[in-house]
């Protein structure tokens, strides 16, 4: 019972923690506008009230930095949900959706459709590419036997590769001039071009794919202790498996489809989140989501805000706090090894 | 070409370069008596027997060298940013290649010289380095405005910086350049500047980030010349990426949209629409947009005709 207890303490802390950040992150930004007015704006959108802004800087607020900031929220719980039902599955504690080539499939399924000029069927490509990618790297995995953490890390990079060569295969025969940066951002990862329409694929990706996931700690703890003992529990081991795989990949497709390929998000949180409430996934699941959200928040505001006026890709700062912690993990697994 | 050849070729050249000038007197060389060499972007180029066979990459130099009446010399050109303007419309030359030509290319064309509009062109994965280009007796010149070293690099450009450019060429491939200095400096004379205090967004790429012309480079030269105050001018940068929060905020009276192939002025007045914030601005509602082609948006001989260009559009949109 003290562990429920303790659980309800976290979710309700954590819970409000990422509406501090929302509340928080839209006051940022190269503009100079006041978080008084910022709020006032917001909440005069929502049809409380009125604005003192002129149509212009609201529609910096309302527009450009609410947007992108609960775009933030939905794809850092998106891709943290991801990284934990991936970690569960394959038993690996490194396995996030970025290492293991799902985010780069996606990255190059949007990069191609793009190409073609469709931008309403980018979620769809995304999620084609992230299914290919997982499918490749699990068969590769298997291919010589036994699937181990370590093989699985070393066919997602196999992957990875392929479907980043791709990517700049294509980028290096369509792109003149300067425009390439333009398509680093599938690369890198960005939140820069995020709008309402990517706040409502986010979170609809949130709702059909993310909501059922966490609903589904029970059959993951079941996982922990190995296929025998789940299907004795009365699981059916290899559906369960690859409905739970193909639900990561849709949100993990869905995700790229609005932000690029941003990396170590679904790695490192909950791996924290395990070191607050421990391995269960009834709570693991739900605190994963709500500790990303902050996190990819907090680090897209660094992202448009350290260099004021210029913008660095998100990913770069995910992969910059993400890489030390990965490495930190290895390490520990040597140890314990 | 045969890599004997090419190692005669190369070893001729050097040979030419050892004895120095007693050697190359059979050229017509008023470039003769300027024997030392250019530091151009921290490489030495010898001032040595006028170039014959030259490569071109990018615009910039391309049309340098036609306006300083050096087409002749041009045996190939590469990674042309656009179509040359009218007054050269007549003038065929031949294309090594689209993009960045590789090495291998390069050199198969036998050039005595390789003239860059940007020092990136100039990587081992794209024209050959200029060590090794010179090891094998091709000089090569980059504009000096693209230099990217701190100490290279134009502080602020100014029409200085171009005229310097020219005369830099003229002395290597031994002509006169006084008749394109004053053309270029009777056209300056001709611009009017704007006086209403106009702010202007320089919008050359990119959409959820956008790329622009920032405070040191010919954007802002061009800007200043017709006397438009440029929103991104404290960005230290020739281009820059910059976000679409602050020109909101700076609410620009006048959009330069930066016309190429591969980046339309339609498609940037697309992206300039489609995003619900940017839509609001006046320069977009009323459709102020002042047009340059990408090739003249770089520094070289066509800055001045850009900048004449872009002072008689504004000219216009005022008149309404």
């Amino acid at each position: 019972m003290a562990r429920t207890a303790n659980g309800i303490v976290w979710t309700v802390v954590l819970a409000a923690a990422v509406i501090a950040s929302v509340t928080f992150a839209v006051t940022f930004g190269p503009a100079q506008i006041s978080p008084a007015e910022v709020w006032g704006s917001i909440l005069h959108h929502l049809g409380i009230g009125s604005t003192s802004l002129s149509p212009l800087r609201d529609s910096i607020v309302w527009d450009l930095r609410l947007p992108r900031v609960l775009t933030a929220g939905a794809v850092g719980a998106g891709l943290s949900i991801s990284g934990v039902v991936m970690q569960a599955i394959t038993r690996n504690p490194l396995a996030d959706p970025y290492l293991l080539g799902l985010s780069s499939g996606a990255s190059l399924g949007a990069v191609a459709v793009l190409l073609l000029g469709s931008a309403l069927l980018l979620p769809f490509a995304a999620f084609l590419g992230a299914v290919i990618a997982l499918v490749a790297t699990l068969l590769l995995a298997s291919a010589f036997g036994r699937i181990t953490p370590g093989r699985t890390i070393l066919a997602g990079i196999a992957v990875s590769a392929l479907a980043g060569a791709v990517t700049s295969l294509i980028i290096f025969w369509t792109v003149t001039g300067d425009s390439y940066r333009e398509i680093l951002s599938w690369l890198l990862g960005s939140l820069a071009g995020a709008r309402w329409p990517a706040v409502g694929i986010a979170f609809v990706a949130i709702i059909v794919a993310g909501v059922p996931i966490m609903l589904s700690g029970r059959v993951l703890d079941a996982f922990a202790f190995g296929d025998t003992s789940a299907a004795t529990l009365g699981i059916n081991v290899n559906a369960t498996r690859w409905t739970l795989l193909t639900a990561t990949a849709l949100l993990t497709g869905a995700m790229v489809s609005v932000s690029g390929a941003i990396g170590f998000v679904g790695l490192i949180l909950p791996h924290a989140v395990r070191l607050l409430v421990g391995p269960r996934h009834r709570l693991l699941l739900p605190l994963s989501a709500l500790v990303g959200a902050s996190f990819l928040i907090w680090a897209d505001t660094a992202a448009r805000s350290l260099f004021d006026p210029r913008e660095l890709p998100v990913g770069i700062v995910t992969a910059i706090i993400g890489a030390p912690v990965f490495a930190a993990l290895l390490a520990r697994r040597r140890v314990s090894s | 070409m045969p890599h004997a050849l090419r190692t005669l070729g190369a070893l001729t050249t050097a040979v030419l370069m050892l004895t120095g000038c007693a050697t190359v007197a059979p050229a017509p060389a008023p470039s003769a008596t300027s024997t030392r060499p250019l530091d151009n972007c921290g490489v030495e180029v010898p001032v040595t027997a006028p170039p014959k066979r030259v490569i071109t990459i990018k615009s910039t130099s391309t049309e340098m060298l036609l306006a300083l009446g050096l087409g002749d010399r041009i045996i190939g050109t590469a990674f042309q940013d656009g179509p040359l303007p009218a007054k050269w419309s007549s003038t065929t030359l031949p294309v090594l290649a689209d993009k960045v030509p590789s090495q291998e290319v390069v050199l198969g064309a036998n050039p005595d010289f390789v003239y860059a509009g940007w020092e990136s062109n100039f990587a081992a994965d794209g024209a050959g380095t200029r060590s090794d280009l010179a090891a094998l007796g091709i000089r090569t010149y980059v504009s000096p405005a693209a230099c990217k070293e701190a100490a290279y690099q134009p502080r602020r450009l100014t029409f200085g910086d171009i005229d310097h450019e020219i005369g830099e060429v003229a002395t290597l491939f031994g002509v006169d350049d006084s008749a394109l200095l004053a053309q270029q400096h009777s056209t300056l004379a001709s611009i009017h500047k704007d006086t209403h205090g106009l702010s202007a967004l320089w919008f050359s790429s990119g959409s959820s980030i956008p790329y622009v012309g920032a405070g040191i480079g010919a954007p802002q030269l061009i800007l200043d010349t017709i006397g438009v105050r440029n929103i991104a001018a404290d960005v230290k940068d020739t281009w820059a990426s910059y976000n679409w929060e602050s020109v909101i905020a700076a609410n620009p009276d006048v959009i330069v949209l930066v016309d190429a192939s591969w980046s339309t002025k339609e498609k940037k007045i697309g992206v300039l629409e489609a995003n619900p914030a940017t839509a609001k601005l006046d320069a977009v509602k009323n459709h102020r947009y002042l047009i340059v082609p990408f090739a003249a948006s770089e520094a070289g001989v066509r800055t001045v005709d850009a900048a004449a260009d872009l002072a008689s559009q504004l000219a216009a949109l005022e008149r309404g």
